[in-house]
């Protein structure tokens, strides 16, 4: 048979009739033939099977629409994307495949965007190349379309984890997120810093190690192993544990330290997002407050003792109600200017020089009848209080009898610092007032003076009555070497 | 494709192929296999895609695929189909069965 085919092809024959052998033998699968413009490949049938299965095989969808637009061929994977069985697909319109505008070719070769409608109402979003092609004298539009969902599901799921990221970096407090086993999978800029170093890999008990903050907390705390604790932060809710972080350059600091699960979508526990957040600050304004809140009250309870017996005494030595009624006014006053000032030097102190302004102002300091001559000198706080007292005592008595009281009167304070600047020498000069007769009065106001020096401000007063007026030698410690804790003299009931 | 240094008496071979059709990828083995047993070291063959330039169908008047062309030594001779009948194609190219 062999031979027989070899003689047979040894013969001279007829090149078209040997091709026409070949073709009706079936030992060809392509034709080339003249189109219109120039050779063109036809194939025959069965030759185009290798691209056949790649069509069938890719990962996109792939269409053929005939001139008219009508779909005359669709790949497996267009079925899938629409959901729907290629019977149902072809012969059907290329525009009833979208949703909103149908795509075009483009000039530039490039895909452009459209919505897929799917069978079960949905849609989905692809991308659209498409090319129209002469084959064989029809004219044909090759399609192929691509599945962006994953691409934008991938997009956002960046655009989540940017997001995420972007919290993580601005908050300040330390964040950390914990997989099951403990150990940290992101961290915050603040939680790297506490860490002195990334702490993304270990676990959390490695990169921040842990004490109480306090006794009271130990026990929380205490009750696990360095491993129990990550077990415990990545599985456990955890709030407002304070503790302290064993670096030494964290010493001093406190954190609440709190934990909670992250979930996924399936609403399953993945581990835990962990905060350290820095409550030194807080605590220190919280003690702070405690101690003003204590301090007040202390404060409010001497005012009231003051005020108590400011009243008792002006009752005792008033001759009349009005004269009560002024005398009570202008004490109660000189109580009021000082809590001002306290107030307005947050109970910090004062220069003596500015008091002695502002309590003076009554009587004229700025005019000349009281003249200021001193060194500058801070006042304690404590101080402000009984110091307006006395001063406003000894005023009350220059313009009730003293030189206020004349026109041409003036009174003269001075003052110097003595025993090492520990203590302070005032004196209060009175002269050009009326003329003083033999030893003077010691009424309420000299018995205030005389206690409150004494016992508030740890000093002595010496009042002499002079015949040309009166001069009053204070003498007081600047600082105080104990705190007193008793109620200050002039709350005191005189003998 | 595959080459080997020509000699005097060596083969100079063409192939067109459209493709990967399957008689254009039977044909390219088929016609390797042969050469290799038959002239070893004495052949080249060069494979003209005409699915991407059908123009090249000219110069040899091809209007079969696959066609193979042998070029040197001279006469031309052609042959159509997947070769895979190897008593014929020896025949066609004039090689004497070893």
């Amino acid at each position: 048979m062999a031979s027989n085919d070899a003689m047979q092809a040894a013969r001279p024959r007829n090149e078209a009739e040997e091709t026409v052998e070949a073709i009706h033998r079936g030992n060809v699968d392509a034709v080339v033939v003249q189109g219109p413009s120039g050779p063109q490949v036809i194939m025959l049938q069965g030759a185009d099977a290798p691209y056949h299965v790649l069509v069938e095989r890719m990962s996109d969808g792939a269409l053929t629409l005939d001139a008219d637009g009508c779909i005359v061929y669709v790949n497996s994977r267009l079925c899938a994307l629409t959901g729907l069985g290629a019977q149902e697909l072809v012969g059907r319109s290329f525009a009833s495949l979208f949703i909103g505008s149908v795509p075009q070719q483009r000039a530039d070769d490039t895909a452009s965007d459209a919505q897929l409608r799917r069978a079960d109402g949905g849609d989905l979003p692809v991308s659209v190349w498409m090319r129209q092609m002469a084959m064989g004298g029809v004219v044909a539009t090759l399609v192929t379309l691509t599945d962006m969902s994953i691409q934008r599901r991938a997009e956002e799921v960046a655009t989540a984890e940017r997001f995420a990221r972007s919290i993580l970096e601005q908050a300040t407090d330390a964040i950390v997120v914990l997989a099951l086993d403990g150990r940290i999978t992101h961290a915050s800029w603040v939680a790297e810093q506490l860490a002195g170093r990334s702490p993304v890999g270990h676990m959390f008990s490695e990169a921040f190690a842990l004490d109480a903050a306090s006794a009271s907390q130990q026990g929380t705390l205490a009750r696990f192993s360095r491993e129990s604790l990550d077990q415990a932060l990545a599985t456990k809710p955890f709030h407002g544990v304070e503790v302290r972080l064993r670096d030494p350059r964290m010493s001093g600091r406190s954190f609440l330290l709190s934990a909670g699960p992250l979930v996924n979508d399936a609403k399953d526990a993945v581990g835990s997002i962990v905060t350290l957040t820095d409550i030194t600050e807080r605590k220190r304004a919280e003690e702070q407050q405690t101690m003003l809140v204590a301090e007040l009250n202390h404060r409010v309870k001497n005012i009231l003792a003051i005020v108590q017996s400011v009243a008792g005494q002006t009752l005792r030595t008033a001759p009349s109600l009005p004269a009560f009624n002024k005398a009570f006014s202008g004490r109660i006053q000189a109580v009021s200017i000082a809590h001002d000032i306290l107030t307005q030097t947050r109970w910090i102190g004062i220069g003596f020089n500015e008091l002695l302004t502002t309590v003076l102002a009554p009587y004229g300091v700025g005019e000349g009848r009281i003249v200021i001559e001193g060194p500058p000198v801070l006042l304690e706080a404590r101080l402000v209080l009984p110091l307006s007292m006395v001063l406003h005592e000894l005023a009350t008595n220059a313009s009730k009898y003293g030189a206020l009281s004349a026109p041409l009167g003036q009174v003269t304070i001075s003052w110097r610092l003595r025993d090492d600047r520990q203590r302070l020498e005032l004196i209060w000069l009175e002269r050009g007032g009326p003329l003083v007769e033999g030893g003077g009065s010691r009424g309420f106001g000299t018995t205030l003076i005389d206690r409150v020096v004494r016992f508030d401000l740890d000093g002595d007063a010496v009042l002499a009555f002079e015949p040309e007026g009166i001069r009053c030698k204070l003498i007081f410690a600047l600082t105080a070497e104990t705190t007193p804790e008793h109620l200050p003299a002039s709350a005191v009931q005189p003998d | 494709m595959t080459a080997a240094p020509m000699e005097q008496d060596g083969y100079n071979l063409r192939l067109y192929v459209a493709g990967q059709t399957p008689k254009s990828l039977a044909a390219l083995a088929n016609l390797k296999k042969l050469c290799e047993t038959h002239l070893p070291g004495r052949y080249t063959i060069e494979v003209i895609d005409l699915m991407k330039d059908p123009a090249l169908a000219q110069r040899d008047q091809i209007v079969a695929i696959p066609t193979l062309i042998r070029q040197l030594p001279e006469p031309l001779k052609r042959i159509i189909g997947d070769l895979s009948n190897a008593e014929k194609v020896l025949v066609g190219l004039d090689i004497a069965p070893s």
